[in-house]
């Protein structure tokens, strides 16, 4: 192996390096060709979206620490939560009730998801592992717990992929992982990225073959969970990506990064199409998520605000006020009719 | 500020750059900063000191920005530091008064340094014990950091104080204004970067090395990692892309249609649950969510089967459209290929150990040259499964999927569906929530309900049945949807939910019988043998929520339950009822139904899951229950072929409550039942399945056979040839697992009778009681009946569709020489929303080739 590559001489990571500088310049190039008209001029025929009227409308208060992630449930009613201290809370967002507590063996729990059958909650951080803990009532949850996968760093990101048998995850350690939740298996690998990876979304179809993940190198790479492959790479945040979201009808992907943009990147044109940025936004966002028809862009960020951007005008449409420190987190519920925040500020709330 | 001060940290945040930017031009009073001056208050002079609207002010004509925003990005300046207020010491706050603020020194800005050591605050409080009490004092806090520092620094103490003791002299050299000065900005330092407990500092970082302060060097690219990026820079070059305009057009267009659907956007009619506490909505664009597929009979709103016919990604991503779509195939003879299609979903997505039953099922059932059900698949396709399937791959029918997915169902079967008459009825008939909320139900409802009379009650099984799994009983539930719970069934089937599953008799309905926690959860598994024999004498006591996990819900419900079940209505139960009958009871009643439904779905899908994965996470597995799985589809297949016989059957039970409920318990049954062929939690299924047999007055397994047999004579080839297919499934399944017990189960359905043996025993008791042997066909095929379609529809488990030997494949249509290109390109069906654009979509694809 070793002899192979030197045996080609010119396999070194220099030769390599400025091979893939001179691929990148000619295929920027490339999407310059086809770049003709900017989305604000297609938009401009639309009307102003009509301000919607976004009020707080529950606060979720128990944790007693910063709350780092929040998934909704697929009832559209229950939040799980997940927090700097080691703690777990699933709430029924509709009553505020909580109705599980776990307290996990490590502190910063970063990642939680809620199975698609609501059944089953995944959860990990600084522990290094994805954790699967089923909700029942009768018993003890957290003796049910299973370890279904573990990384060589911290698991920042984790979801279900349309299934109860299998769990995504992004890590610390640059890459992402596809689990079999039953046998601890790893089914599938992504390598790719040169540094952590902050953020995963499944693509919207059904058949979800592909996901995106964003990640401190800059990079937002899309996946092919089937063959391990990345099959599309975006370029174009000065700095960390924190979040990834795809845009509902699945062609573009809306990402977050510290370096206080949004942006927008067309899978099928190949190339960013919109940035969402305002001279007044200097604090990174922490996690993005769109309205159900792709409209609205909300968008959580370290300044305490939300931000909801009109995503085909690129303005800024509306400022939520309310957390008293940074949101870190952000989704829209499944139906569509509310948004959900966490922040550090221990606090959840729900916004319609 | 130079550069090298940062170079150990690769890891500042952006935001420092803008901040430090912004902080520069205000403090450029030359042109056009923050005023800044010598203030007054009384007598005592306050140098380099702004207003706070001044500084709101500048900010708001700086940025274009509202007060709110200013003052927003004011205070958090203010807690980073980059400014502090002179007066208050405690609060990092700025307000939009006159009350006085002085920029902090770069050199105390954040991230401009090494962060802040112990010994430098040792220093400085030391420092401050060393000077003018009333002005320098301590903190109580800070006395007691500093007792700390004192004990854990003592070897380095003498150097502290000495430090310290230095800095002093110095700052008595100073001016007064200048001391001045330097000590609140040094004060302010420490307040920001050791703040005092309870307060948070905006400093703090996540613990993670490449994102805290000290930060780590970025992992050194391996000549792998070049590569890889070569490689794909390499391939993305030569993406066909489409042009911006394009994708932006599509992007505007997409937004433009689903925008009324947008709760956000366009307010949800009647009201969004969030703003008014009214759940009404939810009621109504209710559906199961289990594992993305299962669906609820229900009549869906109008706005609702509108969207189903924006696209068929549409249709598909909403379980309901997913079921009255497979119904419309089912009656057009053509549902092969929205089976194939789930089941290939499923496929995808399951536990590792199913993988290899699961690729030989749809094999068996869809690919297999003469399959039941099979699908058209063109050679090279064909091919390419037969490949995949040789390393058992999970992803081995991805390209006949596409091929089907995009040849077959998108191209015929959904303009078909949405042509057809049975989606303009669906839309007719689809509620429009406008109406009053109350009886936003109530019209179609009644209609059906007054329609169904007798063959309803065939039909509300079927429903209910047809809630866990998707929907196969298109043929019936689509002639005669009916909707109409009674408030009574409504709450038997809040109760069983709250129950997990186990059906509860009201003690006012005469006919109920109720079934104590035979259903507990699937977790417990070890309850219900003894129960099953219980269960079939009807004992009226609802059971004790508090063993279900509904237990809250099941409470709520309780209180309404009784008033509000109108004794012997004919009883459908039917989920839909659930959450849209609220006709008859009260809204606060169907919510509450709603809920358990929720909650029952919910126990099903754990109830699944348990039995998806033979090693269950939490649940001990039961190894047994082979025989249970087996006999379900058998009698399903029966069921399947003799539906018509049943459902006259079933008319002829009418009377007979218990032959609903029955079936309604065979509704919970059957998710778990489908699930565990492959597995085993052997007793659930047993306790389902007792269940459903104790309930139905008549229904016994070996019954339901039997019965099938004979009734349907004309059938009968049919049937036995579904038998033996189904049978070979289990065989399949078996292989799997290797248990003997399953295989004489197989080997036993194949005789046509065999499932009696193994669950005879939990319905032996049952047995006797059976007063027609008609009833059982009815009340258990229509549950049986729902496995097949349903489960193939969702779980794909495709195995106990005998039924439809003669297959139609209606759709013969292009068979594609696609087929290939799609699968290479897994992008396809995501990128295209649209069905109407094709240009797009083609466009799309051979971009990703």
């Amino acid at each position: 192996m070793d002899a192979d590559s030197k045996a080609t001489s010119s396999e070194t990571v220099e030769s390599l390096q400025k091979e893939a500088e001179v691929l990148k310049k000619r295929l920027e190039e490339e999407r310059q060709k086809l770049n003709d008209i900017s989305l604000e001029a297609v938009a401009e025929r639309l009307d102003c979206v009509s301000c919607p009227n976004i009020k707080p409308r529950r606060t979720l208060k128990g944790h007693q620490a910063k709350v780092l992630c929040s998934d909704w449930s697929p009832d559209k009613k229950h939040i799980v939560s997940s927090s700097q201290d080691g703690k777990m809370i699933i709430w029924d967002a509709h009553t505020t009730n909580k109705e599980h507590a776990l307290t996990m063996p490590t502190t910063w729990v970063m990642a939680c998801a809620y199975a698609p059958s609501g059944n089953f909650v995944a959860c990990g951080g600084l522990d290094n592992k994805v954790t699967v803990y089923p909700l029942v009532l009768d018993e003890e949850i957290s003796q049910r717990k299973k370890t279904v996968g573990t990384h060589t760093s911290y698991m920042s990101c984790c979801l279900f992929p349309n299934s109860d048998q299998q769990i995504l995850t992004g890590s610390g350690d640059s890459t992402c992982a596809l689990w079999d939740v039953e046998s601890g298996q790893l089914l599938q690998n992504f390598h790719g990225h040169s540094a952590d990876v902050m953020s995963i979304d499944l693509a919207p179809s059904e058949t979800g073959n592909t996901f995106v993940s964003g990640s401190v190198d800059k990079m937002v790479l899309i996946w092919d969970m089937r063959s391990g492959q990345c099959v599309q790479s975006f370029e174009g945040h000065e700095s960390d990506v924190n979040s990834v979201k795809f845009h509902p009808s699945g062609d573009a992907v809306a990402t977050g990064g510290d370096d206080a943009t949004c942006r927008l990147f067309d899978l099928r044109a190949d190339k960013e199409i919109a940035v969402y940025s305002k001279d007044s936004i200097i604090f990174g966002a922490n996690s993005v998520d769109f309205s159900h028809s792709g409209r609205l862009l909300f968008a959580g960020y370290n300044d305490y605000t939300v931000n909801v951007w009109d995503t085909l005008k690129c303005v800024r449409v509306w400022l939520l006020y309310g957390h008293e420190n940074r949101v870190s987190c952000l989704q829209v519920s499944p139906d569509g009719t509310a948004l959900s925040t966490g922040s550090w500020d221990c606090t959840l709330r729900v916004w319609a | 500020m130079e550069p090298d001060h940062r170079d150990h940290r690769c890891h500042r945040p952006k935001a420092f750059d803008k901040m430090e930017a912004l902080v520069r031009e205000m403090k450029n009073t030359e042109s056009g900063g923050v005023p800044v001056r010598s203030q007054k208050i009384f007598l005592t002079s306050i140098p380099a000191a702004f207003m706070g609207y001044d500084l709101i002010e500048w900010l708001i004509m700086r940025l274009e920005i509202e007060e709110s925003e200013a003052l927003n990005i004011a205070n958090q300046l203010c807690q980073y530091g980059y400014f502090f207020p002179i007066s208050d010491s405690k609060n990092l706050v700025v307000k939009d008064d006159s009350s006085l603020y002085r920029f902090q020194s770069p050199f105390y800005w954040p991230w401009q340094n090494k962060p802040p050591d112990n010994v430098d605050y040792a220093i400085y409080l030391t420092k401050r014990t060393l000077r003018n009490k009333q002005r320098h004092g301590l903190e109580e806090y800070e006395v007691e950091a500093l007792a700390i520092l004192r004990k854990n620094l003592s070897n380095k103490w003498d150097i502290i104080t000495a430090q310290a003791e230095e800095q002093v002299k110095l700052s008595k050299a100073m001016k007064k204004p200048d001391k001045l000065i330097s000590d609140s900005q040094e004060k302010a330092y420490w307040r920001v970067h050791r703040p005092p407990p309870g307060i948070f500092s905006s400093l703090e970082q996540v613990p993670v090395p490449t994102r805290s302060w000290k930060g780590i060097k970025p992992r050194k690219k391996t000549i792998e990692d070049c590569k890889r990026e070569v490689e794909l820079l390499r391939t993305s070059l030569y993406r066909t892309r489409i042009k911006v305009s394009q994708a932006l057009e599509n992007l505007v267009q997409h937004v433009e249609t689903y925008t009324e659907f947008d709760p956000l956007l366009v307010p949800p009619h009647p009201s969004n649950p969030w703003v008014n506490e009214d759940v009404t909505y939810w009621q109504l664009t209710a559906s199961f969510f289990m594992l993305r597929y299962v669906c609820r009979v229900d009549v869906p709103t109008e706005k609702r089967v509108r969207k189903w016919g924006l696209s068929m990604e549409d249709l598909l991503c909403d379980p309901t459209g997913v079921q009255e779509f497979t119904n419309y195939l089912q009656k057009e003879k053509s549902e092969e290929n929205i089976l194939f299609w789930l089941a290939v979903n499923d496929l995808r997505r399951s536990s590792q150990s199913q993988v290899l039953w699961k690729i030989q099922e749809i094999y068996e059932n869809f690919v297999k040259h003469g399959a039941p059900r099979e699908v058209n698949i063109d050679n090279q396709t064909m091919d390419k499964v037969l490949e995949g399937m040789k390393n058992n791959s999970r992803y081995c029918f991805d390209a006949a999927q596409e091929h089907v997915y995009n040849l077959l169902l998108k191209k015929d079967c959904y303009p078909r569906f949405i042509r057809s008459d049975y989606y303009k009825n669906l839309l007719a008939n689809g509620i429009q929530p406008l109406q009053k909320k109350r009886f936003f139900g109530f019209g179609p409802t009644k209609k059906k309900a007054s329609t169904s009379a007798q063959p309803n009650q065939g039909g509300s099984a079927q429903q209910a049945v047809t809630v866990p799994c998707a929907g196969a009983l298109s043929k019936r539930r689509g002639s005669d949807r009916s909707l109409s719970g009674s408030a009574h069934e409504i709450s038997h089937f809040g109760v069983s939910v709250g129950a997990h599953s186990s059906i509860v008799k009201e003690p006012k309905v005469p006919h109920s019988h109720s079934q104590s926690n035979l259903s507990d959860i699937p977790y417990r598994g070890d309850l219900d043998l003894n129960k099953s024999s219980g269960i079939t004498d009807t004992s009226p006591v609802k059971k004790p929520p508090s063993i279900a996990p509904g237990a809250s819900t099941s409470e709520e419900v309780c209180p309404w339950e009784t008033p509000s079940s109108p004794p012997k209505t004919p009883l459908t139960n039917r989920k839909n009822s659930a959450h849209l009958d609220s006709e008859s009871s009260s809204s606060d009643v169907s919510v509450g139904v709603s809920e358990l439904a929720e909650k029952l779905q919910r126990s099903l899908l754990t109830q699944q899951h348990t039995l998806d994965c033979g090693k269950n996470l939490h649940v001990d597995t039961y190894e047994t229950p082979r025989r249970a799985s087996v006999s379900v589809p058998i009698t399903h297949s029966s069921g399947s072929g003799s539906m018509e016989g049943a459902r006259r059957k079933v008319s002829s039970f009418e009377d007979n409550s218990s032959a609903t409920i029955s079936a309604a318990s065979s509704v919970f049954v059957i998710p778990s039942d489908k699930d565990n062929k492959a597995d085993a939690s052997a007793k659930t299924l047993k306790k389902s399945h007792s269940i459903a047999k104790a309930s139905s007055v008549t229904s016994q397994t070996p019954i339901i056979s039997v019965s099938s047999a004979t009734d349907d004579a004309d059938e009968d080839q049919q049937q036995q040839e579904s038998e033996i297919a189904m049978a070979d499934a289990a065989d399949v399944s078996v292989v799997g697992d290797d248990q003997p017990s399953s295989i004489e189960l197989s080997t036993a359905g194949t005789a046509g009778l065999s499932q009696s043996e193994p669950v005879s025993p939990l319905a032996g008791p049952s047995k006797g009681e059976a007063k027609a042997p008609l009833a059982e066909p009815d009340s258990e095929s229509p549950a049986s009946e729902m496995p097949p379609s349903e489960i193939a529809a969702e779980e794909e488990h495709g195995k106990a569709q005998g039924k439809e030997e003669t297959k139609k494949r209606k759709s013969e249509t292009g068979e594609g020489d696609e087929a290939k290109s799609n699968d290479v390109c897994p992008w396809e069906d995501e990128e295209s929303c649209k069905v109407d654009t094709p240009f797009v979509k083609t466009y799309a694809t051979l971009g990703y080739l």
